[in-house]
């Protein structure tokens, strides 16, 4: 069933993407430009989870399901195909004068549950620590927290900010203070540790050597509308991943192969 | 003498006064223009109340009454919504910000009612009631770059918890308790504040020993005001709380409160969280109605007594 948009008989014509609220801004403004560019195509964009985003593409509710993880269990005999589209890694930032630039991922845990709670317990200057966690809605938390904490829960101590800026301003201002952010926002005013020897940065994500990361995805059905193809591709092209990606504070997928993997 | 005709067909019972058909309907209809706007009021009042109570009556089943009221923890990815942390959060700033807040603001009163000269009065008062006009957010956001440092260097924390919470809204229920105090100390009936003077009293004594007691009450009701808006503030105490659901730790150590809370949480709330978040919102209301209606024993109280 073809309806007429109103500029002239052009095909009317939808994408649903549902899924990971951390996907929502690379989806939501490539699906804006991608619109603009394409009359009569409407690019439909909501945050659900992305457990609902791949229950929503398997039930056929959405073309596209988001994902920040990847299936598990019943998910992966779904027949489901796997389009990568973005890598998200997580900094720990301290201070720039904290002389600490490398922990162990245990330390880390430590830290975050707080169970060390000086600096020289590490290896620093006598300083207690100043835990800066991010709120509980947040996807950097939630991804941080699986990846990072392992089931150990977080220090309720801990000061609580409800925006990337904010900790990284406070942690810019504070000589004891560690935090984490995306790591496409850190900027000189903070410190990004090593983590096990590793020092988070595009090459170490894309050579999946340093741990604190996760993938992206665009999840789809194998019947999938050739509209959606054509978005997907739009979300992978250059214009996209080196704009919107890494303005959101990711890194693109196509690094990887523009690193020679 | 005789009424002109037109004036006629109104209808009045009293007899005292005649009017016009198009008078007549005039004045009914601005009665009633009046009437629907209080109404109105009152409906916004009632169905906010219903709404909150309608959406949070949940908790009573899912925590449950014990775990909702006697919990000690509150943790949206635990399960947990113990609002025990964000009650004794939210009554240690406002504790914290009548203390601070209220000598301030009684100070502030007593000099513009019984010491500043007319020039002086000119310039302090417009001053303080501005202060009830700069938005919450500016409190917060001086109070995140300006006040935090201070207070953690201080502490020896961060700098985000009580005490900075405490001092920004003690700055900001100033107006409130000053403007209030102001008019208490000023419906004192001069002939007591004039025999004090008479009887040689400085202008100390008179203010300590005669104006102060004689307005007491109304000072009460004032602090109980600045009492509401410091427990209802929302914007300015979650820039610089910390916001960390911990009971009390000390000054300088990050704490959360019920409107913190319930802000930081709504966004992504479903479920039995989102049904507590309106349950937190139903503490809140009672505590407003609470001290509303200790506002208006107090006031009874008073008229008695006069």
């Amino acid at each position: 069933m073809a309806l007429t948009g109103c500029a002239g008989g052009v095909e009317r014509r939808e994408v649903v993407v549902t899924g990971s609220t951390t996907l929502l801004p690379i989806t939501e403004v490539a699906g804006e430009m991608y619109s603009e560019h394409n009359e009569g195509v409407s690019i439909l964009v909501s945050g659900m989870g992305s457990s609902a985003g791949i229950e929503s593409v398997t039930t056929g509710s959405s073309d596209i399901g988001t994902s920040s993880r990847e299936l598990k269990g019943a998910e992966s005999e779904l027949g489901l195909v796997d389009t990568p589209v973005a890598y998200d890694a997580i900094a720990v930032i301290v201070h720039p004068d904290n002389p600490v630039r490398d922990l162990t991922m245990a330390e880390v845990r430590a830290i975050f549950s707080g169970v060390i709670t000086n600096w020289s317990e590490v290896g620093g200057p006598d300083l207690p620590i100043g835990l800066v966690n991010r709120d509980e809605a947040s996807g950097t938390r939630e991804a941080f927290s699986k990846i990072m904490m392992d089931g150990v829960p977080f220090d309720r101590g801990a000061v609580v900010l409800p925006g990337t800026g904010q900790v990284r301003s406070v942690i810019a201002d504070v000589e004891g203070a560690i935090g984490y952010i995306s790591l496409g926002f850190v900027t000189d005013e903070v410190a990004a540790v090593a983590i096990d020897g590793v020092e988070p940065s595009e090459a170490s994500v894309v050579a999946g050597t340093y741990s604190v990361q996760r993938v992206l995805h665009f999840f789809t059905r194998d019947d999938v509308s050739d509209v959606a193809r054509e978005y997907m591709s739009y979300v992978l092209s250059p214009d996209i991943q080196d704009t919107i990606v890494r303005e959101a504070g990711f890194i693109p997928i196509t690094a990887k192969e523009e690193s020679g993997d | 003498m005789t009424e002109p005709e037109h004036m006629k067909g109104a209808p009045s019972k009293s007899g005292l006064k005649m009017m016009s058909r198009a008078t007549y309907f005039r004045e009914a209809m601005l009665k009633n223009i009046f009437l629907v706007c209080a109404v109105l009021a009152v409906a916004a009042v009632a169905l906010i109340f219903i709404f909150t109570t309608a959406r949070g009556w949940g908790v009573i089943k899912d925590p449950g009454l014990a775990a909702f009221l006697g919990g000690t923890e509150w943790s949206s990815s635990l399960g947990r919504f113990g609002i025990l942390p964000l009650v004794v959060g939210t009554l240690a700033i406002t504790f914290g910000a009548l203390m601070l807040g209220a000598p301030l603001a009684i100070g502030t009163a007593v000099f513009l009612s019984e010491i500043a000269s007319p020039r002086m009065r000119a310039i302090v008062r417009p001053a303080v009631e501005m202060l009830a006009g700069v938005p919450s957010v500016v409190y917060g956001f001086f109070g995140l770059v300006m006040l935090r440092p201070i207070v953690a260097e201080l502490t020896g924390g961060m700098g985000f918890g009580t005490l900075t919470a405490s001092v920004i809204l003690a700055v900001m229920i100033v107006p409130t308790i000053s403007t209030l105090t102001e008019d208490a100390l000023g419906s004192v009936p001069p002939g007591i504040r004039e025999a004090s003077y008479a009887m040689g009293a400085t202008t100390w004594q008179t203010i300590y020993k005669v104006l102060l007691p004689a307005a007491k009450i109304g000072i009460i009701d004032a602090i109980i005001l600045g009492m509401g808006r410091a427990i209802g503030e929302t914007m300015a105490v979650v820039m610089v709380a910390g916001n960390a659901p911990q009971f009390f730790k000390g000054l300088g150590a990050p704490i959360a409160t019920i409107t913190s809370q319930i802000v930081i949480d709504m966004s992504y709330a479903t479920g039995t969280h989102k049904t507590a978040l309106f349950g937190l919102a139903i503490i809140l209301l009672l505590m407003s109605m609470g001290l509303v209606a200790l506002v208006r024993a107090l006031s009874r109280l008073n008229a008695k007594k006069a």
